[in-house]
């Protein structure tokens, strides 16, 4: 009776395995598809687009999409966007790095006051209007340091950072103490070579912040050669587009040609720090 | 006793300024984050107050009190992106929040660790796109001419829908979209969680014999309820502040549905320029926002007897 029970429910068990796993890839589909279509796009030759399809299946091969849009106007906006990104990651790791050092060790004077001042702006937001007051009257509206500095710390990245740390055994501090090393040599000797994994996904959350940042450089800034990719790329898909009735028609291809430019940090950053990129999340993201 | 305990932590804690002294270079470290929450994140409270003031308009700033509210209250856009904020938030909780919790837990039925792994990296990608990318994905996908979704209701013989500049459709899509791209965010820790839950209870469970879902049930998911919480607590604080999605992806044909609390703001404030009135509506959000979050938390607090915050 009871082995009859079992076999019963491995039949249903397997039942079960197949429909999940044909759930699962329609999940992987739904995200594989939209992102290959975007990819075979951009390398298609003009005859293929212009009877609107929606492409699965790569017809040609051309990098002209490319070379067009780098010998444009989007060049200047590629290059303002690698600019923000790279520079607004240093100046956040920098800021952020130190601060969860310092927040991680417990004999930090008034340490649970400062931490109150991180996570109260997690549930506390003061909204967009008083943000543009204070970025307003430091004189930053219209300068590339309007989209870098404002935002340059995320209360989150800082507490993955600080809950990382706090798991390193503190007699490796303590016994470097002894030694008579300063804050900053242990950070930069001990500290930082055994949070390789952290940094290297806190760099690459901040490294994509600052690049998909839309609202704060259309708020920011006023002159058009200082937008961003994304600016550009919004301004393309949704106010160029034929049915929303304005611009010049532009084809599908290049229009994929830039959005491929916009996706490109992910694209590539993300495959070769994805391993650490997980472990380090594991460690920070349960609890904060 | 009282003396002794008194002596004791006098003998443990240095005086204030040896202290400080010892700590310089942790503070020094503390010091450029600390100035720059000052600046970015605690000063912009203080310009809360201008919600009381005229400021925008006339180079003079006078005090007006209440008026901004008043004004608020009776004006008709308000009440509507009030109403399309409301309706996006609930319709987020009810059919995203569910998502990740459901995908993580069919991830963790598979067995073959690799295949985990795969669709754990796949299922990140898109949350690192931005929401221009994201909204040009789906205006890819739900285009009238070649969008593959028209394709397909064409092929059933259907009229073409234009779902970006449908007022019926929007937000839809707009739930849709937020799913796409946040899902694999949430899935991910979920499945972190996951991995947390002690062996030794599903042991316990079968010989109390419990089913497979049984053990799901009442072994899985009360082992995460407070990271499913937690969750729950972080999208509650973005939903009411939802804006550079709609932001993205609204048009003029879809203001009726898609215009929200922070977009109005927005335009109130920079585009139209009336600082005093626009901060007086953000000022409300953020405030019906930090109820929201804390009372769910409270509530929250008793269910899993620990609070989150």
């Amino acid at each position: 009776m009871q082995n009859k029970n079992r076999i019963r429910e491995s039949a249903s068990r397997k039942i079960f395995n197949i429909i999940n796993k044909i759930i699962l890839a329609l999940v992987c589909l739904a995200i594989i598809v939209p992102i290959w279509n975007v990819l075979i796009t951009s390398v298609a030759v003009d005859a293929d687009v212009m009877g609107n399809d929606y492409l699965l299946v790569p017809h040609s091969f051309t990098f002209d999409n490319y070379y067009r849009v780098l010998h444009s106007g989007y060049m200047q906006a590629f290059k303002n966007s690698i600019f923000v990104a790279v520079v607004g990651t240093l100046l956040s790791m920098v800021i952020s790095v130190p601060m969860a050092y310092a927040l991680s060790r417990q004999e930090l004077i008034a340490r649970g006051f400062f931490m109150k001042v991180l996570t109260f702006t997690l549930v506390f937001d003061v909204g967009i209007m008083p943000f543009y007051i204070v970025v307003r009257s430091l004189g930053l509206i219209n300068t590339m340091a309007s989209v870098i500095v404002p935002v340059a710390v995320s209360t989150f990245n800082v507490i993955i950072i600080k809950n990382y740390m706090t798991s390193i055994p503190p007699s490796l501090v303590e016994s470097a103490k002894l030694d008579g090393c300063n804050d900053f040599v242990i950070l930069i000797k001990i500290i930082l070579p055994l949070s390789i994994s952290i940094l290297a996904a806190v760099i690459l959350f901040y490294f994509v912040s600052y690049w998909n940042r839309y609202f704060e450089v259309i708020m920011f800034i006023n002159d058009s050669r200082k937008y961003t990719l994304q600016v550009v790329l919004r301004g393309l898909m949704f106010e160029a587009d034929e049915t929303l009735g304005g611009g010049n028609y532009v084809y599908n291809n290049t229009k994929m040609a830039v959005m491929v430019l916009g996706m490109l940090p992910v694209l590539i950053i993300y495959p070769f720090i994805q391993k650490h990129f997980v472990s380090g999340l594991m460690v920070g993201g349960v609890k904060e | 006793m009282k003396k002794n305990k008194k002596d004791g932590t006098v003998m443990i804690r240095q005086p204030l300024k040896t202290r400080i002294g010892r700590q310089k270079y942790l503070l020094l470290m503390l010091l450029p984050g600390m100035i720059w929450y000052l600046v970015f994140k605690y000063v912009p409270m203080l310009g809360l107050g201008l919600a009381f003031t005229d400021y925008g308009f006339r180079a003079k700033v006078s005090f007006v009190g209440l008026e901004n509210f008043h004004r608020l209250f009776t004006s008709s856009i308000f009440w509507k992106a009030f109403r399309n904020t409301i309706v996006l938030s609930i319709y987020n909780i009810v059919f995203y929040f569910p998502i990740p919790l459901i995908v993580a837990l069919l991830i963790n039925e598979l067995k073959s660790f690799k295949a985990k792994k795969a669709i754990q990296f796949l299922i990140y990608i898109p949350y690192f796109f931005s929401w221009v990318v994201v909204g040009s994905i789906f205006v890819n996908l739900l285009s009238p001419s070649y969008g593959p979704v028209n394709t397909i209701i064409k092929a059933f013989g259907g009229e073409p829908i234009y779902f970006m500049a449908s007022p019926d459709h929007f937000r839809s899509v707009m739930v849709l979209s937020y799913i796409w791209r946040q899902m694999g965010y949430g899935a991910v820790i979920f499945i972190a969680a996951l991995t947390t839950v002690d062996p030794q209870l599903f042991e316990a469970a079968m010989i109390d014999g419990c089913g497979h879902w049984g053990r799901v049930i009442h072994v899985t998911i009360p082992s995460i309820k407070s990271t499913i919480v937690t969750m729950l607590l972080l999208n509650l604080s973005h939903v009411l502040m939802i804006f550079e999605q709609v932001l993205v992806m609204y048009n003029s044909a879809v203001y009726d549905v898609a215009d929200v609390l922070q977009t109005y703001v927005y335009r109130e404030g920079i585009l139209s320029g009336d600082i005093g009135y626009s901060i007086a509506v953000g000022m409300f959000t953020s405030v019906i926002s930090l109820i929201l979050v804390l009372s769910t938390n409270k509530l929250s607090s008793k269910l899993l007897e620990e609070p989150i915050l």
